[in-house]
């Protein structure tokens, strides 16, 4: 459903990302994982329409959404869930969640995602009148998945869910991703902490230094030598 | 001192607040959504008189009719010259864009002066009432325009809280003010909204101007003593900030009616600048300045 | 014969030499051709108007330049900057219109009186970063002209106050190498501190405040500095202008006038100190020459400034810049 191409990105003259190549199918769940400053980051940012692509090509469900305005990737579809999460700090959780159906007009169906948000994070419905911006850090980025999910998107793109929460938190985190993926929503994961990554995942790519230099099963990740050397900390 | 001139007093102020009310909440707008310090409001004000004056005095139009007029045209313009100017900068600027767009607007109010001027001569263009009667309100008689001006005013406020506050459009362009990156993200297209914004704030100024035409007629430089005011609103209550806008409003048409009454025209100028220096020195935030940034919450 | 190209040949020699220690010192070649040029004028304009016009135009590239001292480096654009150029005419004027002393000194006041209010900008402006500092300059500005609005039993507010020339015997030949000389100075003392580790360290706040806190420069000197030096120029030729004009009314300083400073500095190009210069004398004696345009000077200047801020900021100095890369790369090719 998504397919990256050779994409080339970065910033003015500074070059990050070099012939990225992955693709995501429909259903499953994909984790980009590597070290601080590999380029995760600005691979999503590429691919929401945050960062124009210096080149290479990003085709979502059959069409050509490169170099896209960040809203326009958004109505194709893709929710990207930022790891400082861009919350409208002074308005409500429950403004937030609407400006999430930003695009959709049948309030109907507004309300039914409303209420699918509410059963799953409940602590946004006790919480719908306070502010976002006074929320704690879990909440908040169960707020901001709340809202990435109230656009019905295809893809959910998530960068460092787990950035700056506690153990526990972080545990409720990826359980969330993982009942999603089982609802069938189709995920595509940033993450450092690699080894509960690849837990949940089906997939995962490798991205070192802007470069995919490992793809393969999640499975098959955890057992790669490699991997468990410089990134799992198993010798 | 009478108790007679201290109530007029603060009634003129009160009423002349109004409309620095609504002008600085277009200013405030403007600033909190897309971040320009808009130097060439008082233009759109003058342009709303000089669309007034033309609607009900060479067309004959009804009073409602040629504000109506008047609204429709400024909000026109200020579409225009943010797709013109301000959408084109903001995609060649990379840092530096509040200076930048600030001398933009600087570079935009000469331009149009001088195309009035040059449009309309130095002529001053006023009509002595829009509507014949005047109104009597605790003892005093005032003409209806200006208690009308006045309601003007409030209603435009209001109408905007409405929209900002209760439709789809109007969150977004909150949205907008409190994270574009967000505001993206969730679909939204931000140079309509920022179109949109400017041409609500333009509408807001010209709509102050053709409502005070019979107070202050149009002519070129009808907006340099408008622009000052509201500047001087939205400074003591801090840029970008809306509801504070219309409290400082208040005050500030308050303070010029009782400095004017003590000090003359010429010393009601020093006093107020000083006032704003010493507000700006003390408080560079505002009155009312907070951490989080947005325009009306 | 060989005598004498030898002679010339050590002539051209000492000319280069002197040329280059000058282009040292930032008088580039074209900017002596063009030293040489005006103080020449004399020589092939014979017309007192169009002597006149140079006077001006040397008096709005001063200004620019002084402007684009604080707007092009410490990137705080001083928006009350006409009522800076005011006080300087007014105190010069009201000191030899009551006390009578000599304009020369008159001026060496107003420069010193406009430095210290320029200082206490600086002060007012310390706490304030980016736009609030224009904001507060421009609150300065529009206070000096309502002070000189206000205090009609002073300066005659708005007819005007009356100011005896410079010098009796001054001619407009005067004026323009005054001027000129005015110019070469400012322009030296300026170059010297922006080439200077405070000019970087000018940059360095310009460029990111926060930044330069970190690394050890210290904003607040170079600030009040930056601001008393620039506003001290303004003061000095607000003065001189007074004496040359021979009229002073609130009007001068009007933020119109600080618009057409601040266009001509960035049509120039910010952070050039000559663009200023060049602007002026290229747009001045254009509006000039094509009278009926004068109702649409202003139009011209503003659209001008707009078309410079959105599609090309580097102004004249970039097509300058590029047009030397142009020349340096054809010489490469040939060699």
């Amino acid at each position: 459903m998504l397919e990256i191409e050779n994409l080339q990105a970065g910033y003015d003259r500074l070059q990050v990302l070099w012939d990225v190549s992955m693709h995501i199918r429909e259903g499953e769940f994909v984790a980009l994982i590597g070290a601080n400053g590999a380029g995760k980051t600005t691979t999503l940012r590429a691919i929401a329409g945050l960062l124009t692509p210096q080149g290479g090509c990003v085709r979502f469900l059959g069409e050509n959404i490169t170099g896209y305005p960040a809203h326009r990737i958004c109505q194709a579809g893709i929710s990207f869930i930022t790891e400082e999460l861009n919350l409208f700090q002074a308005m409500s959780v429950e403004e937030n969640l609407l400006l999430g159906a930003y695009l959709c007009r049948n309030q109907n169906l507004i309300k039914t995602n409303l209420d699918k948000v509410f059963s799953f994070f409940p602590i946004l419905a006790e919480r719908r009148k306070q502010l976002a911006g006074t929320l704690s850090g879990g909440e908040r980025r169960m707020l901001a998945l709340g809202r990435g999910l109230m656009s019905n998107p295809r893809l959910l793109v998530v960068d460092e869910p787990s950035l700056g929460l506690a153990p526990i938190i972080v545990l409720t985190v990826f359980k969330t991703l993982q009942e999603l993926h089982a609802q069938g929503v189709t995920l595509l994961l940033v993450e450092q902490n690699v080894t509960n990554t690849l837990q949940i995942t089906d997939r995962a790519y490798l991205l070192e230094r802007g470069k995919i230099t490992l793809a393969a099963s999640s499975k098959e990740l955890l057992e790669n030598e490699y991997l468990k050397e410089t990134y799992l900390g198993k010798r | 001192m009478d108790l007679a001139i201290i109530q007029d007093l603060l009634m003129t102020g009160f009423l002349r607040g109004g409309l620095y009310a609504s002008m600085a909440v277009g200013l405030a707008l403007v600033f909190g959504v897309m971040n320009i310090c808009h130097f060439a409001h008082g233009e759109y004000y003058v342009l709303g008189a000089y669309c007034a004056y033309f609607a009900f005095v060479t067309l004959g139009l009804n009073p409602i009719l040629s504000l109506l007029v008047a609204s429709v045209l400024s909000f026109l313009a200020g579409a225009i010259s943010e797709k013109l100017l301000f959408y084109p900068l903001r995609k060649r600027s990379k840092g530096e864009w509040i200076m930048n767009a600030f001398l933009l607007t600087a570079g935009l109010s000469v331009v149009l002066q001088n195309l009035f001027r040059v449009f309309f001569g130095m002529k001053y263009r006023g009509i002595t009432q829009f509507w014949k009667t005047t109104f009597h309100v605790l003892g005093m008689s005032l003409p209806a325009d200006r208690i009308i001006a006045f309601f003007i005013a409030m209603v435009a406020i209001a109408a905007l809280w409405l929209f900002l506050k209760k439709t789809r459009i109007g969150r977004a362009i909150r949205a907008v003010s409190q994270d574009e990156n967000g505001a993206k993200l969730v679909g939204i297209n931000l140079d309509r909204i920022q179109t949109l914004t400017f041409a609500l704030g333009s509408m807001l100024a010209g709509l102050g101007g053709a409502s005070m035409l019979s107070l202050s007629p149009a002519y070129p430089y009808a907006g340099n003593k408008p622009l000052i005011s509201s500047w001087f609103v939205v400074t003591i209550v801090g840029l970008g900030n809306v509801p504070g806008a219309i409290v400082g409003g208040f005050i500030v048409g308050i303070f010029e009616s009782v400095s004017f009454f003590f000090l003359g025209s010429g010393w009601q100028d020093v006093a107020s600048l000083t006032l704003l220096i010493l507000l700006l020195l003390f408080k560079p935030t505002g009155l009312f300045g907070t951490q989080i940034k947005s325009v009306w919450e | 014969m060989q005598t004498i190209i030898s002679s010339l040949n050590k002539i051209g020699k000492i000319l280069q030499r002197a040329i280059g220690s000058l282009n040292t010192i930032g008088f580039s070649t074209p900017f002596i051709v063009f030293i040489i040029l005006i103080a020449c004028a004399p020589l092939y304009i014979k017309n007192q108007y169009m002597l006149r016009l140079l006077v001006v135009s040397l008096y709005y590239g001063i200004l620019a330049m002084a402007f684009d001292f604080t707007g092009g480096f410490i990137n705080a654009v001083n928006f009350g900057y006409a009522g800076f150029v005011g006080l300087g005419s007014y105190t010069s004027a009201l000191l030899v219109v009551y006390t009578g002393i000599n304009p020369w000194l008159g001026l060496i006041i107003a420069m010193g009186v406009t430095a210290s209010v320029g200082f206490l900008t600086g002060l007012l402006t310390l706490p304030l970063r980016g736009i609030y500092v224009s904001l507060m300059s421009w609150f300065v500005g529009l206070t000096l002209m309502a002070l000189a609005s206000a205090l009609v039993e002073v300066t005659r507010g708005a007819r005007g106050l009356v100011v005896s020339p410079i010098d009796e015997s001054a001619t407009i030949l005067t004026h323009l190498y005054i001027l000129l000389t005015l110019m070469m100075v400012i322009y030296f003392i300026l170059r010297l501190i922006i080439n200077s580790h405070i000019g970087l360290a000018f940059k360095a706040i310009g460029q990111n405040y926060d930044a330069a806190c970190a690394s050890g420069v210290n904003p607040t000197k170079y600030k009040l500095f930056n601001f008393t030096l620039s506003c001290a120029c303004a003061g000095l030729l607000g003065g001189y202008y007074a004496h040359f004009v021979g009229i002073v009314t609130p009007d001068v300083m009007d933020t119109g006038h600080t618009m057409e400073v601040m266009a001509l500095s960035y049509i120039g190009g910010s952070g050039s100190l000559l663009g200023g210069v060049f602007a002026a004398f290229l747009l001045l004696p254009i509006f000039d020459s094509l009278k009926q345009l004068m109702e649409y000077r202003l139009i011209i200047y503003g659209m001008l400034l707009i078309l410079v801020m959105i599609f090309y900021p580097v102004g004249l100095n970039g097509l300058y810049q590029k047009f030397l890369q142009f020349i340096k790369r054809k010489k490469e090719t040939k060699l």
